[in-house]
């Protein structure tokens, strides 16, 4: 049994991922790297620190981090505000973190036991109760942690909370079957029908994923499927077609609703604060007529029987 | 969750979607084409002020001079409905103003007249930054001081001034603005509901005959003998004044009816004529003459006095058996129904209240204010009563939305699904209403105010957020404004402020300071000490200001609408209702709880920092202390409003702190003070005049709004979501505050889209309400509409913002609270 989980968030009220108001909790790690990710600080399986250097208030009217540091030169400022790390350098004491008052300096990743999530969980219970909400993990990755999730979503099922499992399904299929017990609800993706153009921007393969989703339908759990539509990469009609041809022949029409999600430009901020590269920067949505696009894909799904909506909702 | 349904309806599915949030130039939300027309006829219309009611009740003052005063003020108010030149105004199915035109401002003199000279000579009407009034004429200037001076010495304010002391006087808003009793100071007090059900039934002939009688019943052995035949005298001339109002209506809207080519208005002239005749005197028979009544009624209450929030109670159930009994004969049709309904709300907004500038920098908006409607709840025996009219009256809301009325929807554990759809579908489209009550702490609350149960559960509210008992209870709510922050500085540095004219002077109690605590308890026994002090210095200077209401401003014409009046011969002023309280209510609760959890975090749990360096902070307001005051503005140092319980400890000690030096005391009439927790918008005025706090709040800046979380302009405190939110300020006894709570919370449109967003939204005030919570209210509003607003306001006329209490048209307010409004969190699902 897995002691501890590496939570990089948790979301209380969120309506996103899964029916009624949920709390949500994202873990750390993951083996995709998605050009359009929109949670950078998810994809590295260790606690790692970021700067927001708009919230410095510079080390000449505060210096807490300088204070603390064991590596002074871990820490680069520009124009007296800190501005970045040298990762090479820093010792991932942390120290820093609890220093900055200004919240400038950011830890990505808490390890939390399954009482502590638990805690957080339970205090909007009754929310859930009424709106048949629950708790829904995601990443990141969340199946990297099944064992951990696994033994949390007990938990919450012996308390009577409804559970959710968004993955991207990129693993073994044993770490699904890990969860499958204690799991009400999964969400995945098809990013994309071809194997290539799937590796080309997500840095994988799609054969493990559309595997787990033939094994998947032969379950009895329910499945909600999202193509997250990006422009250039997946938002072709022909790529719609063959993904519900594999919807309807190989999952046997087994999905509770497909949903479409529009590309938006998130996360920038965040890959900043990495001192990561955003890929999309260069992407521009002309955005009324790229939703019309995707509502077009929604409603060819729909005339071939697939329950499809644009967002993360299920009902119009 | 199982839900509870009804049957009851309007004329559309209960599930009808008005749309999600304001959308411009929109123009036609009524299916009546009248009803679009009168609201922009409304909308079009300037806020004039208008000199007859002075010139009416300076003459009758000046005529009987030697009268009694509860004779003299009902010759004036006589004298007022006899000559006041009346309107009918085209497309009106009803009749009836405040004895002044629509929109157009009257004066009462009686109340305080000193400001209207200054600010006539000063500060002109016309040229406020919001709230403007504009008198018609030069003349008409001249002679509105002229009559004024008349009332120099004489007005209600003139003689309170007199009567305060010096301890009191600092602390008020002539002094260091700790509590303001602006309101009942220069105005009249209202806040009540009348008793509609007595009225419906008895009519102004039946309330006269009671009067008669009582009147002859009247044993000259009694003490009080003169007095209660002058209230019975002055009761009776008030209520004939009323009778022959509403025949010269008749007469009027019969003249017009004469001229009136088009035959259809015709026929409507003649039948408003015809109500207007049919209740002056007699019960209605209908319901479009209850409403005609009622709209008459409720005028010359507002005409009377100039008391804002002039209720209208529990108005689906007083109205039910007149919709009823037309329906069932067939004299009427829902529709029609609804469209009267229409009618009437907008012309809920004609009555319009110049107030003193004092007064708007608290409070904006140029209406009379407070016209709660209330729907919904139970009935004294507990069970639901949604009706038809619960159902109609909601479309009617979102059919016009205006300011008013104020509509309140009561909650309670089996409100009818259909119900909490309908509301909620109201709430989505963005204008501010309804507003959410909970029955549970409400009616706990009334019950300690001495009620029964069965009476508490037929409160309604009054105003902005207070719950009161119709025809039963003068409770002047809204008494002052406390600003707790500004006590909590006279904690942090020994009785005195930080900066300012007063800077040094020991203005309360030393009852010590940062310097000197050596314990958190000693810190939490200060702020016991310097809020008994503050409030008995309010608490005295508001009874001071109820006898001379009693003294000088009786009111027998409303005091026919609390029966208890009849029983004791008294009128409201002397205590003549039954329940006689005085709400005042506390502001920056969570100001004051955030900047307790830094003393107690960072100087006795952490040591980081001394008492003495937390004071230098705040008194240099936060310059040259840039580290500090990022840390108290961080979630590292504990925040209410994050399901918290180490801050929300702190509040629950501010909210009962304040709550018990209030609750209990005694007022003049025999009734007893019932706290308030909220601050309407006044936190933006009050942050005006306090310095900067230990919540890391700059000098300056508003204050904590209402039940509220903090957001300063480095950011906001409440960090976790709406239902950290809700649980934190659920955690207090909201019963305690028998004057009410209010939180406000405000939501971009996309978070209640869809059905989804809809039922999302239904789910999370049930739960709120289920912690037992009193009230709830929402904007569906993003910042980026509200910026845009800001940009091209000529595009947003009409665009209603829920500013606390009240929806006001966001372009009309004042920029520091379009600020304050932009910077409250945007909370997100």
């Amino acid at each position: 049994m897995v002691k501890k989980g590496l939570v990089f968030n948790i979301q209380r009220f969120t309506i996103h991922d899964g029916p009624g108001l949920r709390t949500e909790l994202f873990f750390k790690g993951c083996p995709l790297r998605c050009k359009w990710c929109g949670n950078p600080e998810s994809l590295k399986a260790n606690i790692q620190l970021g700067v927001y250097k708009n919230k410095c208030i510079s080390k000449n009217k505060c210096g807490a981090c300088l204070e603390v540091c064991p590596q002074k030169d871990a820490l680069q400022f520009h124009r007296g505000k800190l501005v970045s790390f040298n990762y090479d350098l820093c010792t991932n004491c942390n120290a820093c973190v609890d220093a900055c008052p200004a919240e400038a300096i950011k830890q990505w990743g808490k390890e939390m036991s399954i009482e502590e999530c638990m805690e957080v969980i339970r205090k909007d219970k009754g929310y859930y109760e009424r709106s048949g909400g629950g708790v829904s993990v995601s990443g990141g990755e969340a199946l990297l942690h099944s064992d951990f999730i696994r033994e949390l979503f007990k938990v919450c099922k012996e308390e009577g909370i409804h559970t959710c499992f968004e993955s991207a399904f990129h693993g073994n299929w044993s770490e699904i079957e890990k969860v499958l017990p204690y799991t009400d609800l999964f969400i995945s993706d098809i990013k994309h029908m071809d194997p290539e153009i799937h590796k080309e921007n997500t840095g994988v393969s799609n054969a493990k994923i559309l595997e787990n989703l033939i094994s998947f339908s032969k379950t009895d759990k329910e499945l909600i499927i999202r193509i997250p539509v990006i422009p250039n990469v997946n938002d072709s009609q022909e790529n719609m077609e063959a993904t519900a041809d594999f919807i309807l022949n190989q999952l046997d029409g087994k999905v509770r609703t497909l949903q479409l999600l529009s590309f938006m430009r998130l996360g920038e901020e965040k890959y900043q604060s990495l001192g990561m590269e955003y890929n999309m920067s260069d992407v521009k949505v002309r955005r009324v007529s790229f939703q019309k696009k995707i509502a077009k894909f929604a409603e060819y799904f729909n005339s071939r029987g697939i329950h499809c909506l644009v967002g993360t909702k299920e009902k119009q | 969750m199982s839900q509870k349904h009804t049957n009851a309806s309007g004329t559309l599915p209960f599930d009808h979607s008005y749309g999600i949030g304001y959308t411009i130039n929109h123009e036609d939300w009524s299916p009546f084409p009248r009803v679009n027309r009168l609201r922009q006829a409304f909308l079009d219309r300037p806020y004039e002020i208008d000199v007859e009611r002075l010139r009416l009740v300076t003459e009758a003052y000046q005529e009987h001079e030697s009268k009694p005063q509860k004779l003299k003020v009902a010759h004036a108010f006589e004298n007022i409905l006899k000559k006041a030149t009346l309107y009918v105004y085209e497309d009106d199915l009803i009749c009836g103003e405040i004895a002044a035109p629509a929109k157009a401002s009257p004066i009462y003199p009686e109340f305080s007249a000193n400001w209207i000279i200054d600010e006539i000579l000063n500060s002109p009407f016309e040229e406020r930054e919001n709230d403007q009034f504009y008198i018609r004429n030069d003349e008409e200037r001249a002679e509105i001081v002229e009559l004024c001076r008349y009332w120099q010495g004489k007005s209600i304010e003139d003689h309170v001034n007199v009567r305060l002391e010096y301890d009191q006087i600092k602390g008020s808003q002539m002094g260091e603005k700790i509590f303001q009793t602006n309101l009942y100071h220069y105005a009249g007090a209202g806040h009540l509901v009348a008793d509609y059900p007595m009225l419906m039934e008895l009519g102004f002939d039946g309330l006269l005959e009671k009067a008669k009688t009582a009147l002859a019943s009247l044993s000259k052995r009694d003490a009080d003998y003169g007095d209660k035949k002058e209230f019975f005298e002055a009761m009776i001339i008030m209520h004939e004044a009323a009778k022959a109002y509403l025949e010269r209506y008749s007469v009027l809207a019969a003249t017009n009816a004469e001229t009136e080519t088009d035959e259809v208005r015709k026929a409507e002239l003649l039948q408003i004529s015809a109500n207007c005749h049919n209740v002056a005197g007699p019960a209605p028979k209908t319901f479009w003459e209850a409403m005609q009544l009622f709209n008459v009624a409720t005028a010359l209450i507002q005409t009377e006095s100039n008391g804002h929030s002039i209720s209208f109670g529990r108005m689906d159930q007083w109205l039910y058996p007149y919709y009823k009994a037309d329906i069932e004969a067939g004299r009427i049709t829902k529709e029609k129904v609804l469209e009267i309904i229409e009618v009437q709300y907008v012309k809920m907004n004609n009555a319009t209240k110049l107030k003193d500038k004092g007064t708007v920098a608290v409070r904006n908006g140029r209406g009379f204010g407070g016209e709660s409607l209330t729907l919904g709840g139970v009935d004294e025996n507990g069970d639901d009563i949604t009706n038809d009219l619960t159902m109609i009256m909601l479309e009617a809301s979102a059919h016009t939305r205006m300011m008013n009325p104020w509509v309140c929807v009561r909650m309670h554990k089996d409100t009818p699904i259909e119900l909490k759809i309908k509301a909620a579908e109201c709430i989505r489209c963005g204008y501010g209403h309804p507003k959410l009550f909970n029955d549970t702490p409400t009616i706990k609350g009334m019950i300690s105010k001495g009620m029964t149960l069965e009476e508490a559960r037929c409160y309604a509210v009054v105003g902005c957020v207070e719950p009161s008992l119709p025809g039963k209870e003068y409770g002047w709510h809204d008494a002052a404004y406390v600003n707790t922050p500004k006590m909590m500085e006279m904690v942090f540095n020994g009785g005195r402020i930080l900066d300012g004219p007063n800077k040094g002077k020991q203005l309360g109690p030393d009852t010590g300071s940062l310097e000197t605590y050596t314990s958190f308890e000693e810190v939490l026994a200060s702020v016991d000490a310097q809020f008994e002090f503050w409030t008995s210095q309010m608490i005295s200077s508001l009874n001071i200001i109820d006898n001379m209401h009693r003294k000088l401003k009786p009111l027998p014409y409303v005091s026919a609408f609390f029966g208890n009046c009849f029983e004791t011969g008294k009128d409201v002023t002397e205590g003549g209702a039954k329940y006689n309280g005085t709400g005042p209510q506390a502001s920056g609760m969570a100001t004051c709880a955030d900047s307790l959890a830094t003393i107690k975090q960072l100087v006795f749990d952490e040591h980081k920092y001394t008492g003495a360096e937390l004071l230098k902070a705040i008194s240099d307001n936060w310059v040259g202390h840039d580290r500090l005051y990022a840390l108290v503005n961080s979630s590292k140092v504990h925040h209410f409003g994050n399901d918290d319980d180490y801050a929300d400890d702190l509040f629950k000690f501010m909210f009962e702190c304040y709550c018990k030096n209030v609750k209990g005391m005694p007022t003049p009439r025999g009734g007893e003070f019932s706290p308030g927790v909220y601050s309407v918008n006044a936190n933006v005025a009050m942050g005006l005049n306090t310095n900067a706090s230990l919540d890391g709040r700059k000098k300056y800046e508003p204050i904590s709004d209402n039940m509220g979380p903090v957001h300063t302009e480095c950011c906001s405190h409440d960090i976790c979501g709406p239902t950290a939110v809700a649980n934190s300020v659920a955690k207090v006894d909201h019963s305690l505050a028998s004057n009410g709570t209010l939180l406000n919370l405000r939501f971009p449109e996309e978070t209640v889209n869809g059905i989804e967003g809809r039922d999302n939204l239904i789910h999370f005030i049930d739960e709120y309400m289920a912690k037992n919570a009193m009230h709830v209210q929402f904007n569906i509003m993003s910042t980026a509409t509200m910026k845009a607003a800001q940009k091209n306001p000529e595009n947003y006329k009409d665009m209603l913002v829920r500013v606390a209490g009240y929806s006001a048209y966001f372009v009309e307010l004042g920029k520091p609270l379009q600020k304050d409004l932009i910077q409250r969190t945007e909370l997100k699902f």
